[in-house]
């Protein structure tokens, strides 16, 4: 039996990618690994949740969160330029190792809604729903507000995490890698911006 | 059903505004200002893309990591990795002991590398800074611009340890506080003016053209502000022809208008305060967000970069290490492109210049970077600088690394 050539170099190729998809893989586990020792050690839980779905006012759930969304703002709080106390102090001597191990972990868990999360307003959610249209948040959320890359996950997150944070870049005291989020609130009210956060916490996650 | 009840609601809206004009004005500039910037002007038929500007890295690239292997330069030349560890790596300048400076955007630092026995120290000598891209050297002075807040370092590089607090120049220089394309490019002029660019606080829209769209320069002091070039869009790099001493610089044309227009430009700037046309023309392209006019009345850029390609740092070439076809050629950092279907850019390129100075051709030069098989980029370039041996610095912003180009032995 032969190969032609193009066929055995192809069979090379996929051998070879499907082995490197594996150590990659695998080198995520450890990374995740690492990320849930380091989470469990500084006790990250207490506030965000054991599983990453945070049970406590004003904090984000973690759970599903695009690794590079989590790494960016770790970042952005060690380095000082995010301030929403504690994490500044938490985040201080923190390696970028440590910050991406944690970002994998968190990643990696499934996301879901807060166990305290009220039921959805019909009048709201419909408003929330044209603010989201108008505004194009499932541009760079994508449409079903998972996040993409630096871009978090909405779909699911805690209300009033979101109305805080859309509060701090309508009032500039919080911007992301650009400022996009800023431009994008700009001069919305605390009604609109309340509407677009129930709508966001109630989307299936 | 949701695009009809908000066409509903924007009627009700309209109606209910034209009682109070003023108010329909100010609802009209809440309208365009909530447009995230970089989605200004955006046609309907871009409304459904999912086109959104890359994620920056922020944490160190391992030097194992750092994809140098896969960089190429012409034949006779080779390239190296000069320097690692440096997340965020953007403009760099270079001190009068060798000392490299660099500026970064998100992670807020400005790095000083040197060389100590053939090995390269990396030091944060800045940080918690709003977007420090702006570095210039003069005198034995740092300048750091971080959007308005200018910063003298002096006698920086006895003191690389401990730079000790800056002198504050902000309230002089009075830059706009706009954070969108308010990040600088900064270098001193052979007349020793500093220099920057005022980039413009949207994506396309109308503006006080005196105030944005700008390359300006001061006095070191922050003093006699002097308007070099407006109707530029944002120019992230430029640099003085070493002969006829012309400003030269490169711009980022808009987004959002197409995957192959307008293009990216390089500017000749022959006399203060020219107007190259920004927001109304890009070469002989009236932009249909914006009031028509007669692209004549401008000037024509030196040549086309390429669409959505981020040309930014540029510096002539004044070196003896390179062939001296190179001699007063430009090489410019394309950091690569977003606002396009199909990746572009993720290079350095060579523009030639003739002895009169018209450009006849772009080529390119350090590539490796965009892997054109699977539409990904491997590392995104953003600055060049030559160093006093002839050979060639080039930043990569997405693996916080510094290449060195030099001619192979």
């Amino acid at each position: 039996m032969t190969f032609p050539l193009r066929s055995l170099a192809a069979a090379v190729a996929l051998a070879a990618a499907a082995f490197l998809c594996t150590a990659a893989g695998a080198a995520g586990d450890d990374a995740a690994r690492r990320g849930a020792a380091l989470a469990e050690a500084r006790g990250c839980g207490g506030c965000h949740g054991e599983r990453g779905r945070s049970p406590t006012a004003n904090v984000p759930s973690l759970a599903g969160q695009p690794a590079e969304a989590i790494v960016l703002n770790m970042i952005l709080f060690r380095e000082g330029l995010r301030d929403a106390p504690p994490m500044p102090d938490l985040a201080r001597d923190l390696t970028d190792r440590q910050i991406e191990d944690l970002a994998a972990f968190y990643a990696s868990l499934p996301p879901g809604p807060p166990e305290d999360r009220g039921a959805p307003d019909p009048a709201r959610m419909r408003e929330g729903a044209l603010l989201a249209e108008r505004l194009n948040c499932g541009v760079c959320h994508l449409p079903d507000y998972a996040g993409q890359n630096q871009v978090p996950r909405l779909a699911g997150q805690r209300e009033d995490y979101l109305l805080l944070s859309l509060k701090g870049y309508r009032d500039g005291t919080r911007r992301g890698t650009d400022t996009s989020m800023n431009a994008v609130v700009y001069g919305l009210s605390d009604a609109e911006l309340a509407a677009l956060a129930h709508y966001l916490a109630h989307a299936p996650p | 059903m949701i695009r009809r009840t908000a066409a509903a609601l924007g009627v009700v809206a309209a109606l209910a505004a034209a009682s109070a004009p003023a108010l329909a004005q100010q609802q009209q500039q809440q309208q365009q200002q909530q447009a995230p910037a970089w989605a200004q002007g955006r046609p309907p038929e871009m409304a459904g893309s999912r086109l959104a500007p890359h994620a920056p890295r922020l944490t160190v690239t391992p030097p194992d990591q750092v994809p140098v292997s896969a960089l190429r330069v012409p034949s006779g030349f080779r390239v190296e990795l000069w320097a690692h560890g440096l997340p965020g790596a953007r403009m760099m300048a270079l001190g009068q002991n060798g000392t490299v400076f660099v500026g970064t955007r998100v992670i807020g630092r400005v790095y000083a590398v040197t060389d100590e026995g053939g090995q390269r120290r990396v030091r944060t000598i800045a940080e918690r800074l709003t977007q420090p891209n702006g570095v210039a050297f003069r005198d034995g002075s740092l300048y750091v611009i971080a959007i308005n807040r200018v910063l003298r370092y002096d006698g920086i590089e006895g003191r690389l340890d401990d730079p000790g607090t800056p002198v504050e120049l902000t309230a002089a220089f009075n830059l706009p506080p706009d954070e969108h394309h308010g990040w600088k490019f900064a270098a001193f002029s052979p007349d020793g003016r500093l220099t920057m660019n005022i980039g413009v606080p949207c994506n396309i829209c109308e503006f006080d053209r005196d105030r944005y769209a700008l390359i300006v320069s001061f006095r070191p002091d922050g003093s006699d502000r002097r308007i070099e070039a407006r109707g530029i869009r944002n120019s992230v790099g430029f640099d003085w022809h070493p002969v006829t001493r012309e400003l030269w610089a490169t711009n980022n044309g808009r987004d959002w208008a197409g995957n192959d227009v307008p293009p990216d430009t390089l500017h000749r700037i022959r006399r203060p305060g020219e107007d190259h046309g920004f927001p109304f023309c890009v070469g002989d392209w009236n932009d249909p967000a914006v009031p028509r006019r007669n692209c004549s009345e401008f000037v024509q850029p030196a040549a086309s970069l390429g669409p959505h390609v981020a040309a930014l740092g540029m510096r002539f070439y004044t070196g003896a290490m390179f062939p001296e076809q190179y001699r007063n050629q430009i090489f410019i950092a394309r950091r690569g492109s977003w606002n396009r279907e199909q990746l572009i850019g993720y290079d350095v390129v060579v523009a030639r210049l003739d002895a009169q100075g018209n450009v006849t051709g772009i080529e390119p030069f350090l590539t490796g970077l965009l892997d054109q098989a699977n539409d990904r980029f491997l590392g995104r370039p953003v600055d060049v600088l030559q160093l006093r041996d002839g050979s060639l610095l080039v930043s990569d912003e997405q693996n916080g690394a510094i290449y060195r180009i030099s001619r192979a032995q």
